[in-house]
């Protein structure tokens, strides 16, 4: 395949109008007629079909949409991201973390990026999953990294980069410290906080079933670090992703429950430009291989 | 999804093909003639899958496949790209030290990829006497790359191209098709696990010899990947 012969492709299937999809490429009809044709020989099928003044999609140019289309958009990542390394221009990495997500986990990947793009330019921002996603939306950062967002937004991307348990997180002098593993009903005496904000925060509590379960009224943690800063200080228990930072003087005990878990993923927003740091940090995340180190 | 063809769905195709791969490997010939022991071998164990690979390669050539790759005395655009242990690789560095010998290839899973790997190594000797360094790029996440990287006796970085982006910024990159994506895939290579995306596309395999200036000595770049550059060309390239 052919950037110019995708990019006609798109274009015909976004308009289905060849006069329209040859005006927006800047060429001529059968220009774009040919590349078109082109392409549909190396795939072996016909992707548009022209029925008098009807053009459509077939069968093979619907199912080839949606990989053609990510194909050129990764591509013109590649190319912007060649055309960046020649002017050596300053350029962001701008990218939240949700409160649920260890931030330390991606540090190696943000120093990769440091060293690889002189002029990168970094906003690190911080929030529960809802406000991660709003930051996303509103165009102030360019991707996220967090538990599962519950959001129908056709436009959000995601490719998911690991999946964990949620553990018991108690103090070494706790009670449950010893324990192998541990069940709801041991937990339904439990002050347990849970981080508010925590994209899995519903399921979890749901999954549990302990209705009565609920943090002390009025107590509302937002950090992990805090989280631990409680727990240091044996004022409960804490229920946490598996890779969340650990506290000295604190143990992890496993739930018996296997279904507790999430999946942690980096998101992104289809068709909307990324810098050149965005789109290097995006792969090398993708390339990684988080379920050794989560 | 068609069904996979039986024989393609049988274990003893990749104990085959390895078996040839290995005596592909320690044959002293020619690059293509070692080529042509795999390429015999796949033969021999499935005609359904050999005709399926020629149905492919005629299409792909009558498509022209690759042909807009950057050729002799173009720019090679560059790359930043992650290495199989998660560092990123820049093109414009490796550049800083030396002419540069692209290549890509289709995966670990692809003997023709692991002969000229292990064809490559041979010559890592000539390639470092030149002053040059090799990486090799493939869509396939950085595990692979790791396991690739094992399982070679050299030291050639591999690079991970998600979504065969770099690939397809350079004209490179080509749509499998249902029929070949229903026989690997019976065959147990999943190319959608291993490249983390369901679009089953694949480098047309490439190797570009890169001058210090940035610009392209040489280039081989052939839809029928069952062919490489021979390494004599390789290394007259390099001067």
């Amino acid at each position: 395949m052919e950037m110019h012969q995708i990019r006609y492709f798109l274009a015909l299937a976004r308009t289905l109008n060849f006069t329209r999809a040859a005006a927006e490429c800047n060429v001529t009809q059968p220009a774009l007629t040919r590349a078109v044709q082109a392409l549909e020989g190396e795939l072996g099928g016909e992707l548009v079909r022209r029925e008098r003044q009807l053009t459509h999609l077939t069968e093979l140019g619907k199912q080839m949409l949606p990989l053609i289309q990510r194909c050129y958009d990764s591509a013109s990542a590649a190319r912007d991201l060649a055309r960046s390394m020649t002017t050596r221009e300053a350029a962001p990495l701008a990218v939240a973390v949700s409160h649920s997500v260890n931030l330390a986990l991606f540090m190696p990947a943000v120093a990769e990026v440091f060293r690889a793009h002189a002029g990168v330019q970094l906003k690190l921002m911080r929030g529960g999953g809802a406000e991660v996603l709003k930051l996303l939306k509103e165009g102030d950062i360019d991707l996220a990294i967090a538990g599962p967002l519950d959001e129908p937004w056709e436009r959000l991307d995601s490719w998911p980069l690991f999946s964990e348990r949620f553990e018991l997180t108690v103090h070494a002098d706790h009670p449950l410290a010893g324990a192998n593993t541990v069940g709801a009903e041991r937990l339904a005496d439990q002050k347990i906080f849970f981080q508010a904000g925590c994209e899995s925060r519903t399921e979890v509590m749901r999954r549990l079933g302990v209705h009565a379960f609920a943090e002390p009224a009025g107590h509302q943690v937002v950090t992990q670090h805090d989280l631990i800063a409680l727990l240091e200080a044996n004022l409960g228990v804490a229920l946490v992703p598996a890779s969340a930072a650990r506290g000295a003087s604190l143990r992890r005990v496993r739930l018996d429950d296997a279904g507790l878990q999430r999946t942690v993923s980096i998101y992104g927003v289809a068709g909307r430009q990324r810098s050149a740091p965005c789109t290097t940090f995006l792969n090398l995340l993708r390339s990684a291989e988080w379920n050794a180190a989560a | 999804m068609q069904a996979a063809p039986r024989a393609m769905t049988e274990q003893p195709l990749m104990t085959a093909i390895d078996a040839a791969l290995r005596q592909a490997i320690a044959l002293d010939a020619p690059l293509d003639q070692r080529l042509g022991l795999i390429r015999d071998a796949v033969g021999a164990l499935s005609a359904e899958f050999a005709t399926a690979v020629d149905r492919l390669v005629a299409r792909l050539e009558a498509g022209g496949a690759g042909a807009a790759a950057p050729a002799p005395g173009q720019p090679m655009p560059p790359f930043v790209l992650p290495d199989e242990a998660g560092r990123l690789v820049a093109m414009p560095r490796l550049l800083a030290a030396g002419p540069l010998v692209v290549n890509f290839h289709r995966g670990h899973w692809c003997p023709y990829c692991r002969l000229h790997r292990a064809a490559l190594a041979e010559t890592a000797p000539a390639i470092t006497a030149a002053g040059a360094s090799l990486v090799i790029i493939t869509p396939e996440r950085g595990r692979y790359g790791a396991r690739m990287r094992a399982e070679a006796e050299d030291r050639f970085p591999v690079l991970t191209d998600m979504d065969n982006g770099y690939a397809m910024s350079l004209n490179l990159a080509i749509w499998l098709g249902a029929e070949l994506q229903a026989m690997l895939g019976g065959a147990g290579w999943d190319l959608a696990a291993y490249q983390g995306n369901p679009a089953w596309m694949l480098p047309v395999p490439a190797t570009f010899v890169v001058g210090t200036d940035g610009l392209v000595v040489a280039r081989h770049v052939d839809p029928d990947y069952r062919r490489r550059m021979a390494v004599e060309d390789l290394l007259a390239a390099l001067g």
